[in-house]
């Protein structure tokens, strides 16, 4: 990279707890935040087999205008657990942070599947990669030759069809990628919880059988 | 007598007309709906559950001549979306009106059950109240739950049984199972209430032989209430599913009866099996562990249907409540769906009021102690399933202990004005 580029920095957060997260990612543009105007930011982010996005919540976000994103791939089963999912990739339209000059941000909620059981660990890691930033301009920018590293296509806006060519713009990622902890059953407890959960449901059946004998009268 | 404590002793001593309570049910349900917009419109959580949500996408595409199985997560039958249809037409609201109304025919049928079993009208609507001001199916229907028509369409069926109209009723109980598959639980009893009383002659001359106690029993099936009931339920039945598997072919069959039939949520749920099939979903032991799990339930309605034939609405109810407590999947929807029948069995059931509210606190501090560590799991992400198991095992164990109380406090006669009292 030329030594008079300026920096693009990128940072992905994980808000909230549990298994109903909020991803929100930030980016901030060094300099020439001016020329900028006219360019429109798109986020291209994987989301992991551990991970899904509901597009009904994505749709009734948008008309709340709360965030405008779109996922890719099509035909997945949102309550599949992770072992029989498949990664799928969502389209987030980048907004101006009003707090800082050069600041946007993009927000995608996401919510947890369910795991494999582990044998030892009470919990299992979801490792989030580093999205694709890409950039349109309606004019030509020196400071877009700067930083584009590859040109791929994706819709004109989210909610149209057309496809056009995009600059995938190189960033610096601050903090690691996030990793996402996700309790999962432990299979040592498998015999204890199989043969209590046996045990007690025989005596309960057991028990309402002999009331039932008991109070009742059995006959045909 | 014990009967001065029942808890139908003190409705005499209210006298409010039934059409009040039915008016005043239905203002509470109206006043919940129009709130729910507000909340929708102004929270960020909604009141509006999210299957009425997939209704009304499914609604939709039925209108653009499409299938309702575009929309993810609709695993219902397309008569509801067909049902549903004047959601996209004229208001979103239709949906939610047309299930509080089946709300109120539940309750309305549970009234003229309660008339034929020789209650009095104010002891009748005193029951009824249960149902009509409960929170609990007042919430469910005002928030989109289609419930209510599953409901309806179950106690019509009884209802039109105990007045003896079988191919109504079995018209009625068709449908019910195209729309939910647990009354179909209810064949078995049904079946054997429909049974023409044993002759006496036939008692004596068939001796105490196998063959012919069988010999007898199956002539007795072969009665033309037995024949007409099973004949129209099923032609009803298969008409259906053959009429929109034609229309949508496999997608149907899919997701209206396998999802629900085959379906082993590992995610947390109620149900005692809940832990033991998460851990096991991979394992060899998924399928025996299964059938396991299937038999108490299976034993049970048996043992049930054979004792309390005679009195339909009772084995009905012990049927619902056996059938959801050992479910391998049971969310709170499910009560709803015992809880309707609860107010036939109240007059059945001698307890003294006071048990009866210990037993529904059981049934109510169960489930807390169940949502205290699930929403740790879901909400703070913390590894809690130990406690979600064990807080199944013991709702499990509280729902025995109730269904032993309702049994063994069970008489055949409702306590009726007519019952002298000390």
């Amino acid at each position: 990279m030329k030594a008079t580029c300026p920096e693009i920095i990128l940072r992905q957060e994980v808000l909230k707890d549990g298994f109903h997260r909020d991803l929100l990612i930030k980016v901030k543009f060094g300099e020439s935040t001016e020329d900028l105007q006219s360019c429109r930011l798109l986020i291209k982010q994987s989301i992991p087999t551990g991970l899904f996005v509901d597009p009904y919540e994505l749709a009734s976000m948008q008309e709340k205008n709360m965030t405008e994103a779109v996922v890719v791939s099509d035909n997945f089963n949102i309550e599949a657990p992770s072992y029989l999912s498949k990664e799928s990739e969502v389209l987030i339209s980048v907004r101006r942070d009003a707090r800082c000059t050069g600041c946007f941000h993009a927000f995608l909620p996401v919510h947890y599947r369910y795991h494999r059981p582990h044998s030892e660990d009470a919990e299992t890691l979801i490792v989030v990669s580093s999205p694709d930033l890409l950039m349109s301009c309606d004019q030509e920018f020196r400071v877009l030759e700067c930083w584009a590293q590859a040109e791929v296509a994706a819709p004109c806006a989210l909610k149209s069809q057309d496809i056009c060519q995009w600059s995938s713009l190189q960033y610096r990622l601050i903090h690691k990628n996030v990793i996402l902890r996700v309790p999962v059953g432990l299979t040592v407890h498998t015999s204890l919880v199989c043969s209590v959960t046996l045990l007690v449901t025989i005596l309960c059946s057991t028990l309402i059988l002999v009331a039932v004998c008991k109070y009742g009268n059995v006959s045909l | 007598m014990a009967s001065r404590s029942h808890w139908g002793a003190w409705f005499p001593s209210l006298w409010v007309h039934p059409a009040c309570v039915f008016g005043v049910a239905f203002l509470a349900r109206v006043a919940l709906v129009f709130y729910g917009v507000f909340q929708d419109r102004t929270l960020h959580v909604r009141y509006t559950d999210i299957d009425y949500q997939v209704f009304t996408d499914a609604a939709r595409f039925v209108t653009q001549g499409r299938s309702p199985y575009l929309r993810a997560t609709y695993r219902y039958t397309p008569l509801l979306a067909w049902l549903l249809t004047p959601n996209v037409y004229l208001s979103e609201l239709f949906g939610k009106f047309l299930f509080i109304s089946c709300d109120l025919l539940t309750a309305f049928l549970l009234y003229r059950l309660l008339l034929l079993k020789g209650l009095e009208q104010r002891q009748a609507c005193g029951y009824c109240v249960f149902w009509l001001l409960n929170p609990l199916p007042m919430a469910v229907s005002s928030r989109g739950n289609a419930d209510s028509i599953v409901a309806s369409l179950v106690l019509m069926a009884l209802y039109l049984i105990e007045k003896r109209l079988i191919v109504c009723a079995s018209v009625f109980y068709g449908f019910a199972v195209h729309m939910k598959m647990y009354p179909v639980t209810y064949a078995l009893p049904i079946t054997l209430h429909l049974l023409p009383e044993r002759d006496n002659e036939e008692c004596h001359q068939s001796g105490h032989s196998f063959q012919a106690h069988l010999y007898a029993f199956l002539k007795r099936l072969c009665s033309r209430a037995v024949l007409s009931f099973v004949a129209v339920a099923g032609l009803t039945f298969f008409a259906l599913s053959f009429g929109f598997y034609h229309k949508y072919g496999w997608e149907f069959v899919e997701h209206t009866y396998l999802y629900h039939l085959t379906r082993r949520d590992i995610r947390h749920n109620f149900s005692p099996y809940f832990y033991m099939l998460y851990l096991t979903a991979e394992s060899k032991w998924s399928f025996p562990l299964g059938i396991a799990a299937f038999l108490p339930q299976f034993i049970l309605l048996l043992a049930v249907s054979f004792t309390y034939y005679r009195d339909l609405v009772f084995c009905c109810f012990l049927h619902t409540y056996i059938f959801v407590t050992f479910n391998k999947v049971c969310t709170s929807q499910y009560f709803l769906w015992y809880l309707c029948l609860l107010p036939l069995v109240m007059p059945l059931v001698r307890m003294t009021w006071q048990r009866a509210v210990v037993l529904l606190m059981l049934w109510f501090i169960g489930q807390a102690l169940w949502l205290a560590p699930a929403y740790v799991l879901e909400f703070q992400g913390k590894n809690t399933f130990l406690f979600i198991w064990l807080a199944g095992l013991f709702f499990l164990f509280i729902n025995c202990s109730v269904l032993i109380q309702i049994i063994s406090h069970y008489e055949k006669k409702p306590l009726t004005k007519r019952t002298k009292y000390d």
